[in-house]
C-alpha cells in the first residue's frame, strides 16, 4: 500500500538539494534518449547536411517505414526472441539446478569444480571463438537455433549468482522440509526456488538483454540471411557510411531494436530493484 | 474409379505445368553490402529509376530476375565490408556463389584457392579484360588471372567549395580551381586561403579514421615513385618519401590549414556547411554533394561545386590510389547450369555498368568512360582521368585492410603529433612487416 505524497515543501533542505540533483542527472541520462529518437524523425538527407536540422520541422516516419519495410525485420526480431528467449530459459533452469547443488549438495570434489567454473569468468568470448566456430562447423551447427544457444548456456556467472543466493537462505527451511519428507528435488522446486525470484529476474533480464544484443557470434554463426538475429540484420541493412548517409535511419533501427528490451525490463524492474537492495519481494 | 484416376492424374498434369518457372529455376545465392533498401527498391526493376549504391544494384538484381526466369537469385545483404562473416562462410564450407570484394582484399581469398578464376567464364560470355579500364584490370588481375568481375573504380578526391577558392583568389581565369604543383605550393595556397578566408583549406576526417591517412599516403608515395612494397611480403615505409608526405600533412595540421577532431560525418556536415575549402573524399559523394549544390541556400550552391582528382604533387608517376569492387566467385563443385548462370549473371552487370557509374563510382569499362553518356553525368568529365591515374597495391600484398589500419594510426599520431615522425614511420614499418611475416 503506498503511504501519503509527500510534497516538496515538507523536506528539508538537504533532500530539496538531493531531488534537484536527481533531476539533473536524470536529464543527463535521458537528452541522448530523446536525441536518438529526434534523430530518427528527420530525413537523412537533411541531417547529413546540418545535424542542428533535428530541433525543428519537418520530421518524418519514413525511416521508421523503411525499418519496418525491410523485407526480412520481422523474421530478424523473431529469431532474436527465439535465442534470446531460448538461452535465457536454459541459463536460468541449469544456474538454478547448478546453484543449489553447490550450495546444498556435499558431494566429493564440490569446492574444486566450482572454482573450475568461476574460470570460465576470466575466459574472454574472443578467446574461443574460432576453436568454437570450428567444432560448430563439425557438429553442422551453424544457422541454426541451438547454434546461437548452446554457447551463452555455459554461464559461469549465472551459477555463481545463484550459488550465492541459495547460500544466503537459511538451511532450517531445508531441515523443515526434510523432516516432512520431501525429497531433495521437492525442497529445491517448492521450497527454495520460489525465494530466489529476485535472483533469477536479475540474471534473466541480463541474460535477455545480453542475448538480444549479442553481435558477434551471430555474426559469424548465423550467416544465412533468414537465420540473422536482429542485430547482424539491422546491421547488414546499412550502407558503408551509414553514420553520415543514413544517421535518421540508423537511430530509427536502434530505437526499433531496443524496443523490446524496454519492454522487457518495464515489466521487470521492480525484481531487479528489488534483488540489488536485497529485499524480499511480497 | 477410374474416372476419379484420371480426374486427378489431368489436374495433376496441368498443375505441375502451371507451376512458376523458379521451380525449375538454377538458385544463385549472392552476398553483398551497400545496405538494404527493399521499402524503396524491393520491387523495382526500372534501373533508370534507381538512385544511389543500395538502390541501383537493388534494381539491378530484380531486373536480372526478372530478365532471367531460368535463373533465381538469392541475395543476403551483409554490413560492409563482410569479411567477417565472408571467411566464416569460407571455413566452414558454406561460402555464397557470388559476393562483393573489393580488389584489395580478392588476394586474402585467392591466395588461399578459395576463388574461381573468371578469366575463362568471362569469355565464354563474351568479357574480355581488354575491355576493363587499366585501374580495374590491375586491382582484379591476381597472378595474372581475374579473380573478381570489376564494376567500378573508386578513389579519393578533392571535393572543392568553389565559393571559397573564389574569396581566396584560387580561381584560373577559366573558372577551374587553382590546384597545387608540389607541397611547397599546397602550403602557400593553404596560407593565402586561410588567410581571405578566415577558414581552413582542407576538411579533413582525422578522428577516428585510418584509411582517409592511408590513401594520402600511398597516393603521394606513388607520384614519387617508390616502390614500397617491391616485395609484397615486406613493407618499406621509413623512407625519406614517406616522411616528406608525413611531414607535408604534419604542416597542415599545425598551421591550422585543416580542421580538427571531425570523425567522417562531422567532416561531410563541415565541407557542406561551407566550414573549409576542399574536402578529401571519395567518389562515392560526388551524387550526394552535386545534390547539394543544385538545392537554392546552401553553401556548395552560393559558388559551386568542383571535383578533381589528387593533384599531382612530386615528379614521379602520375597515379594515385584507387580501388574497386569486383563481384568475386567462390570456388566449388557446381554444375554446368551453375556455371552457366554465374556467366550470365557477371554478363548482365559488365552490359549495365553504366547504371552503376551514376553511384559515383568510376566504371571499370573503357568503353563507358568514354561514353557520351557517362561524360554528361554531373562532373564526371574532371574525375574520368582517374581511370587512367588509378592505381591499386601490388595484386600480391594480404591484409591490406588490416595494414590500412597500422599505416593510418601511425600516420595519425604523427600528424596530429602524439609521436615523432621518425618514431611513428619506423613502428608503421615493423608493425606491417610483422603482421605480413605471420600470414
Amino acid at each position: 500500500m503506498r503511504g501519503p505524497a509527500i510534497s516538496i515543501r515538507g523536506r528539508a533542505f538537504g533532500d530539496r538539494v538531493l531531488l534537484a540533483l536527481v533531476i539533473l542527472l536524470s536529464i543527463v541520462m535521458i537528452a541522448p534518449v530523446l536525441w536518438v529518437i529526434g534523430l530518427s524523425l528527420k530525413e537523412n538527407a537533411e541531417l547529413m547536411a546540418n545535424p542542428n536540422s533535428v530541433f525543428h520541422a519537418p520530421y518524418t516516419l519514413k525511416n521508421y517505414i523503411n525499418t519496418i519495410g525491410t523485407s526480412s525485420v520481422f523474421a530478424w526480431v523473431f529469431n532474436s526472441i527465439i535465442v534470446s528467449g531460448g538461452l535465457t530459459l536454459g541459463t536460468l533452469i541449469l544456474s538454478s539446478l547448478a546453484g543449489y547443488g553447490f550450495a546444498r549438495l556435499n558431494f566429493p570434489g564440490r569446492n574444486i569444480l566450482f572454482v573450475i567454473v568461476l574460470f570460465g569468468l576470466a575466459v574472454p568470448e574472443q578467446a574461443v571463438l574460432v576453436a568454437r566456430h570450428q567444432i560448430f562447423s563439425i557438429l553442422k551447427f551453424h544457422n541454426t537455433y541451438h547454434g546461437l544457444i548452446l554457447p551463452g548456456l555455459s554461464a559461469s556467472f549465472g551459477v555463481f549468482l545463484m550459488t550465492q543466493y541459495f547460500k544466503a537462505i537459511p538451511k532450517e527451511l531445508d531441515e523443515a522440509a526434510l523432516l516432512d519428507n520431501a525429497s531433495r528435488f521437492r525442497i529445491f522446486w517448492k521450497v527454495l526456488l520460489p525465494l530466489t525470484v529476485p535472483a533469477q529476474a536479475t540474471l534473466g533480464i541480463f541474460t535477455f538483454l545480453g542475448a538480444w544484443n549479442d553481435y558477434l557470434w551471430p555474426l559469424i554463426s548465423a550467416t544465412k540471411k533468414e537465420m540473422y538475429t536482429l542485430t547482424v540484420g539491422m546491421a547488414s541493412t546499412q550502407t558503408n557510411f551509414a553514420q553520415s548517409e543514413g544517421i535518421g535511419f540508423l537511430m530509427a533501427q536502434a530505437v526499433f531494436a531496443g524496443a523490446p528490451i524496454l519492454i522487457v525490463y518495464l515489466f521487470f524492474q521492480k525484481y531487479i530493484v528489488t534483488a540489488v537492495s536485497g529485499a524480499a519481494v511480497r | 474409379m477410374k474416372m476419379k484416376k484420371m480426374l486427378f492424374a489431368a489436374v495433376s498434369a496441368g498443375a505441375l505445368m502451371l507451376a512458376s518457372p523458379s521451380l525449375a529455376a538454377t538458385e544463385l545465392t549472392v552476398q553483398r553490402f551497400f545496405g538494404a533498401c527493399d521499402a524503396d527498391f524491393g520491387t523495382n526493376t526500372d534501373v533508370t529509376k534507381a538512385v544511389g549504391e543500395c538502390g541501383i544494384i537493388t534494381s539491378l538484381i530484380n531486373k536480372f530476375n526478372a530478365d532471367n526466369p531460368d535463373v533465381h537469385v538469392n541475395v543476403s545483404t551483409v554490413e560492409w565490408p563482410g569479411y567477417d562473416q565472408l571467411t566464416a562462410q569460407f571455413a566452414s564450407g558454406d561460402a555464397p556463389d557470388i559476393v562483393t570484394i573489393h580488389e584489395s582484399a580478392l588476394s586474402d581469398y585467392q591466395s588461399k584457392g578459395l576463388l574461381m578464376p573468371l578469366d575463362d567464364l568471362l569469355k565464354s560470355v563474351g568479357v574480355t579484360p581488354d575491355a576493363f579500364t587499366d585501374a580495374a584490370r590491375n586491382g582484379a588481375t591476381k597472378d595474372g588471372k581475374i579473380y573478381g568481375l570489376p564494376i567500378d573504380s573508386w578513389t579519393m578526391l578533392y571535393h572543392i567549395n568553389m565559393d571559397l577558392f573564389k574569396q581566396a583568389g584560387l580561381v584560373n581565369a577559366d573558372g577551374t580551381p587553382m590546384l597545387p604543383k608540389s607541397p611547397e605550393e599546397l602550403l602557400a595556397q593553404a596560407e593565402q586561403f586561410k588567410q581571405k578566408t578566415g577558414k581552413p583549406y582542407f576538411v579533413q576526417n582525422l578522428a577516428n579514421e585510418t584509411a582517409l591517412y592511408t590513401r594520402n599516403l600511398y597516393t603521394y608515395l606513388f607520384q614519387q615513385d617508390s616502390d614500397f612494397f617491391a616485395d609484397p611480403k615486406h613493407v618499406k615505409l621509413n623512407t625519406p618519401e614517406a616522411k616528406k608526405v608525413v611531414e607535408m600533412y604534419k604542416a597542415i595540421f599545425d598551421k591550422g590549414y585543416t580542421t580538427k577532431d571531425l570523425d567522417y560525418g562531422g567532416a561531410i556536415n563541415a565541407f557542406l556547411a561551407g566550414d573549409g575549402g576542399v574536402q578529401l573524399n571519395g567518389t562515392w559523394v560526388v551524387g550526394d554533394n552535386n545534390a547539394q549544390s543544385e538545392t537554392k541556400g546552401t553553401a556548395l550552391n552560393k559558388g559551386g561545386y568542383a571535383v578533381y582528382p589528387y593533384p599531382q604533387l612530386f615528379g614521379g608517376a602520375h597515379a594515385q590510389y584507387a580501388d574497386g569492387h569486383t563481384w568475386a566467385v567462390s570456388q566449388k563443385d557446381r554444375t554446368p547450369e551453375q556455371t552457366a548462370a554465374i556467366g550470365k549473371f557477371l554478363k548482365f552487370f559488365a552490359d549495365n555498368d553504366f547504371e552503376w557509374s551514376r553511384t559515383g563510382h568510376l566504371p571499370a569499362y573503357k568503353a563507358i568512360i568514354t561514353s557520351d553518356a557517362f561524360k554528361a553525368l554531373p562532373h564526371r568529365n574532371t574525375i574520368a582521368a582517374v581511370a587512367d591515374l588509378g592505381r591499386p597495391l601490388p595484386s600480391a600484398v594480404q591484409r591490406q585492410f588490416a595494414i590500412q589500419d597500422i599505416v593510418g594510426e601511425e600516420m595519425s599520431a604523427a600528424i596530429t603529433g602524439q609521436k615523432d615522425v621518425d618514431a611513428a614511420l619506423s613502428d608503421m614499418e615493423s608493425r606491417v612487416n610483422e603482421l605480413l611475416a605471420n600470414i
